[in-house]
């Protein structure tokens, strides 16, 4: 049955009617004449209007045939023009926002889009679009397709809108945007990876791709999200139905899942110390972005992305808290039970106190992060596996994030006292505690922030028990030599005028030789890798053992000298002694036996040559002094 | 409750003295460690009855029910009740979940629940994948739902959806070769350029990586799964059976999930540990046969998920392409209320995914929830009783 007769609009819809001209299958209008396209157009509102205006039964069937034919026609015109001006200009401005980093180039961007926003066709459209990139400081909308080509896809939004043909633009419209989101997240090295995928790769590889990915996401919300829906806006604003919300979720939604589910892996993968920095970079990323994307997917169709950033957001933040008590445990735990060759600072400690002074680089998200104290010994007061420690002084004063730094530290003494124990010698196990202890304080002195979070209440108590190491060292080692040099025992109430027992003298002698040669050769292989520790306590050793030796040795001298072989007792002159004790706390083995005074170099040093000239009656310090400075070979002195 | 009757009275005889705080410790550790036979055995002995009642009344669905909607809403409720007790069991046991041989059992638990969270990913995509064919009715029902007369152009546009959906439809190795022309009402030369484009655009659909699979995610699940052994049974007092029963349910309920629902090389043929001694095996396995023959059935074979809407969307769209074949117009009043009568169908169809997709991907999201929070959980409790032991 033919039409009665065809209206001028339905002429031209004929005309381009692909499935009945070679031609119009051709032919894109769109591409052509602009006043080709404005007589299309035209036609189209006119056939609206007859649709409209006729009353039921008339509406004649030609004119909803025509109408049909318009609406397929528009749809891949609409198709057209969105292919047209996908991939190339996303190249360009993808690596550009790359750079955004730089104040310069951001504020360049932002004009050239504030000039293309302006002369924009549709009245409406400034008003809106430049409230919408003002929401947030961050967000940068770039242009997607041009202004020209925006405002032909608006014109045939509306008609096939006004037609009742939305879903179908929709469809149109996410399925080529969508694609086009994909090949720039492509771009972007955001991959489609599997949780098992993620839960298989080595951690150092994932600290890679976290990297990549917090670079990603925000390319992603603030610049190709932003702008997508900025341009759903652009086209599809105020056309009912809310249709620019339908055509934003349809073309994000599973890229946005795809770009969110990395960070959710990573959120729930297992919790391992090595892991905390890298989670805190990411929930900082994260939370960072937060306002954007709520800015980005304010509408309520998109309220499932803003849902899954912030579970994820508190994942992560659970993971982080998670993974300090963790640490805490493994701390608590560690288990090496090898003692450090020659007392010198533990693995464990400076792994520990290198993890806490990073953990005070990130003081700021961790003090919003870390809300409940730790659990201290307090608790567990009668379980032998965890120290007693009552935090309750320092609360209030502190973050309770330095709660549980302190607590971390406490622990560490607490397994690094156990640790000590597995030394056979008490004085290294003295050693050894001071020794690490003195390395905690040091790193805390060494990092502002961490100094402030343990404050000067903790410290003090910490260089207390270093303190209290050493001397417990030099208790345990040298009132066993120096009780060699004590008089009781030596004078013999007799008729002898001397009044000194010349065998029980040798046998001092004697005993204290054996004595500081073994202390000498095993502390020569102890270590205090810290110089001014252990000069400190070489001065310490010297000012106690020096004196006594040489009053001793002053007072007694002579009742060996007098003698057959005083050599055999009296090995060691007051500096043989001086120069032993440089020997200790090195790390490694003395080469010969102790010195004896015919083979001291001249490397004696001033004081000690000093002591040593006073110590035989040379009494002017003025007279050293010039000797010293005219004879470069002291020692002959 | 029994479980808190006992940890009462078995506290106050060691509450002699000790500050409040050690005794509550105290507690704790009684309720554990000397965790009454008769109590524990109650405990799981409920567990078992409480799965094997809800699979129980799974399996009294009749065919129209068995993989609808609903049904499969129903399953992860009993699958999110079931994890919620199975958690409680974990709690009440945690220092014997810490030694051997229950810690390998339980850490092999959470391995494979971890497996789980990628199906339920994989599941989240394929109902955005009904969501797009729902799309494609809704333009049907545009089409021809609410017009005064119908004419032609109605059904040319009712037939291009018609077409945009079986194309959609399509498995996914099919379909790329036809990608090129989908949606387009006629050919041009440019065809290859889009065909990229849209080959992209498939395989976004998915969020994994087209390596993944479905099949292969259910096979890992299921490796290695075999019931307990009796002696195993009674060193672990049942425990190692309450753990063996989560495991089958988690595997069970993904394997049905994948059934249903459309995503990345679905494969059922993941194999299923035979067992009759447990309760809860008999309408489990009863339900498994049910799926499988439906997946074997004739219209069945060839479909991308054995969703029951789904096999409505094929039905109904077969019926409306039949239909929009044989119309002639002017329309006979006959063919008028054929057309009236096939558009109601399809409305049906549309509303009953309409409705129930939103609420069935967020259950999705709930199961994925649960899973990470018991799997945290669990672990969490577990090393802690460790270090404090």
């Amino acid at each position: 049955m033919e039409p009665p007769e065809s209206t001028a609009a339905e002429k031209v819809i004929l005309q381009w009617d692909s499935t009945a001209s070679e031609d119009a299958r051709e032919r894109m209008i769109f591409t052509g004449d602009r006043q080709e396209i404005e007589r299309y157009l035209d036609a189209v509102d006119e056939l609206q209007k007859a649709m409209s205006s006729a009353s039921l039964s008339d509406s004649s069937s030609t004119t909803t045939s025509a109408l049909q034919i318009a609406m397929a026609r528009l749809e891949d015109e609409f198709r057209n023009i969105l292919l047209s001006h996908t991939s190339p200009v996303e190249d360009e401005w993808l690596t550009e926002s790359t750079q955004l980093e730089f104040a310069s180039q951001e504020f360049e961007l932002k004009e050239e889009i504030a000039e293309s926003s302006s002369d924009k066709q549709f009245e409406h459209q400034e008003s809106n679009s430049s409230s919408c990139y003002k929401t947030t400081s961050s967000i940068r909308e770039v242009d997607l397709i041009p202004s020209d080509a925006v405002y032909d896809l608006r014109c045939i939004a509306e008609r096939m809108i006004a037609a009742g043909y939305l879903r179908e633009c929709i469809q149109v419209y996410a399925s080529v945007r969508k694609s086009a989101v994909d090949a720039s997240l492509k771009k972007l090295n955001v991959e489609k990876l599997s949780i098992g995928d993620i839960q298989r790769l080595e951690w150092e590889t994932l600290e890679t791709k976290i990297r990549r990915w917090i670079r990603a996401a925000k390319i992603c919300v603030r610049v190709l999200f932003a702008s997508e829906r900025r341009l759903c806006e652009e086209i599809f604003e105020g056309l009912g139905n809310s249709a620019d919300d339908a055509c934003f979720m349809e073309t994000i939604k599973s890229p946005a899942i795809q770009l969110f589910n990395f960070a959710e892996a990573i959120s729930i993968s297992r919790r391992s110390p090595e892991k905390l920095f890298k989670i805190l970079d990411l929930h900082d990323a994260l939370s960072d972005l937060m306002p954007d994307i709520e800015s980005v997917f304010e509408s309520k169709s998109s309220e499932s992305i803003r849902v899954q950033a912030v579970e994820i957001l508190s994942r992560l933040a659970e993971a982080a808290r998670g993974i300090l008590s963790e640490f805490e445990n493994a701390v608590l735990r560690e288990p090496s039970k090898v003692p450090v060759p020659g007392g010198t600072i533990h693995p464990l400690t400076r792994y520990v106190m290198n993890y806490i002074s990073l953990i005070s680089d990130y003081k700021q998200t961790l003090i919003e992060l870390i809300v409940s104290k730790p659990s201290t010994g307090s608790r567990y007061s009668s379980d032998p596996n965890v120290p007693d420690m009552d935090l309750s002084e320092f609360e209030g004063q502190t973050s309770t994030l330095a709660l549980h730094l302190i607590w971390i530290i406490a622990i560490l003494q607490f397994n690094l006292d156990g640790k000590s124990k597995h030394y056979k010698d008490a004085s290294l196990a003295h050693l050894f505690m001071m020794n690490n202890v003195h390395y905690i304080v040091q790193k805390i002195k060494g990092s502002a922030e961490l100094r402030e979070m343990i404050g000067d209440d903790y410290l003090r108590k910490l260089t207390g028990k270093f303190r209290l190491a050493a001397t417990n060292y030099q208790r345990s080692t040298w009132v066993r030599v120096l009780h060699c040099l004590r008089d009781e025992g030596l004078h013999v109430s007799g008729s002898f005028s001397s009044g000194v027992s010349k065998s029980a003298l040798r046998e001092r002698f004697k005993a204290f030789n054996a004595m500081f040669e073994e202390v000498h050769r095993t502390q020569a292989t102890w270590l205090i890798p810290d110089t001014q520790l252990r000069e400190e306590l070489r001065i310490s050793i010297s000012e106690k053992v020096i004196p006594a030796y040489r009053s001793f040795l002053g007072r007694f001298r002579s009742h060996i000298e007098s003698g057959r072989h005083p050599e055999n007792y009296i090995k060691y002159s007051v500096e043989d002694l001086e120069n032993a004790v440089l020997d200790f706390f090195e790390g490694y083995p003395v080469s010969q036996h102790l010195r004896r005074r015919s083979d001291i170099l001249i490397e004696t040093r001033y004081d000690m040559l000093m002591a040593d000239l006073i110590s035989r009656g040379q009494t002017s310090v003025l007279t050293v002094q010039s000797s010293l400075r005219l004879f470069p070979n002291a020692s002959t002195l | 409750m029994p479980a808190t009757d006992y940890q009462e009275s078995s506290s106050s005889p060691s509450s002699f003295g000790f500050s409040i705080l050690s005794r509550r410790r105290d507690q704790v550790h009684s309720m554990e460690s000397t965790h009454d036979a008769t109590g524990q055995e109650t405990e799981l002995e409920a567990f078992q009855r409480q799965v094997a009642e809800r699979f129980q009344d799974l399996a009294a669905a009749d065919s129209h029910e068995l993989l609808s909607i609903p049904w499969i809403r129903k399953l992860l409720d009993a699958f999110l009740c079931c994890q919620e007790e199975f958690k409680i069991i974990v709690m009440n046991n945690k220092s014997k979940l810490n030694k051997p041989p229950m810690d390998r059992h339980i850490s092999d638990f959470f391995e494979r629940s971890v497996k789980a969270l990628d199906v339920c990913n994989a599941i989240r995509d394929g109902i955005e994948q009904i969501r797009q064919w729902e799309k494609q009715l809704e333009i049907v029902l545009c089409a021809l739902g609410n017009q005064r007369s119908i004419g032609e152009g109605q059904f040319r546009r009712a037939k291009k959806a018609l077409v945009d959906l079986a194309i959609a439809m399509l498995d996914e190795k099919d379909s790329n070769t036809t990608l090129a022309h989908r949606n387009r009402s006629f050919g041009r030369h440019n065809a290859q350029k889009e065909q990229r484009s849209f080959g992209h655009f498939r395989s976004l659909s998915w969020s994994v990586s087209r390596s993944w699979s479905a099949a292969r995610q259910l096979q890992a699940i299921s490796s290695n799964l075999v019931a307990p052994r009796g002696n195993e049974i009674m060193s672990t007092n049942g425990l190692n059976v309450a753990v063996f029963t989560m495991n089958y349910v988690l595997l069970f309920v993904m394997w049905a999930l994948v059934a249903a629902i459309p995503c990345q090389d679905r494969g059922l043929q993941t194999h299923f540990y035979m067992t009759r001694q447990f309760l809860w095996a008999v309408p489990i396995l009863s339900l498994h046969e049910r799926i499988l023959e439906e997946a074997k059935k004739r219209d069945r074979r060839n479909s991308c998920g054995l969703l029951k809407e789904i096999h409505d969307i094929e039905k109904c769209a077969r019926h409306m392409n039949e239909l929009t074949d044989s119309i002639h117009f002017p329309l006979t009043e006959e063919k008028e209320r054929e057309v009236k009568q096939r558009i109601e169908e399809v409305r049906r169809v549309y509303d009953a995914i309409k409705d129930g997709l939103d609420p069935l991907e967020r259950q999705v999201r709930e199961v994925f929830h649960r899973i990470v929070r018991s799997r945290t959980d669990g672990l969490d409790s577990i090393s802690r009783a460790n270090s404090h032991d």
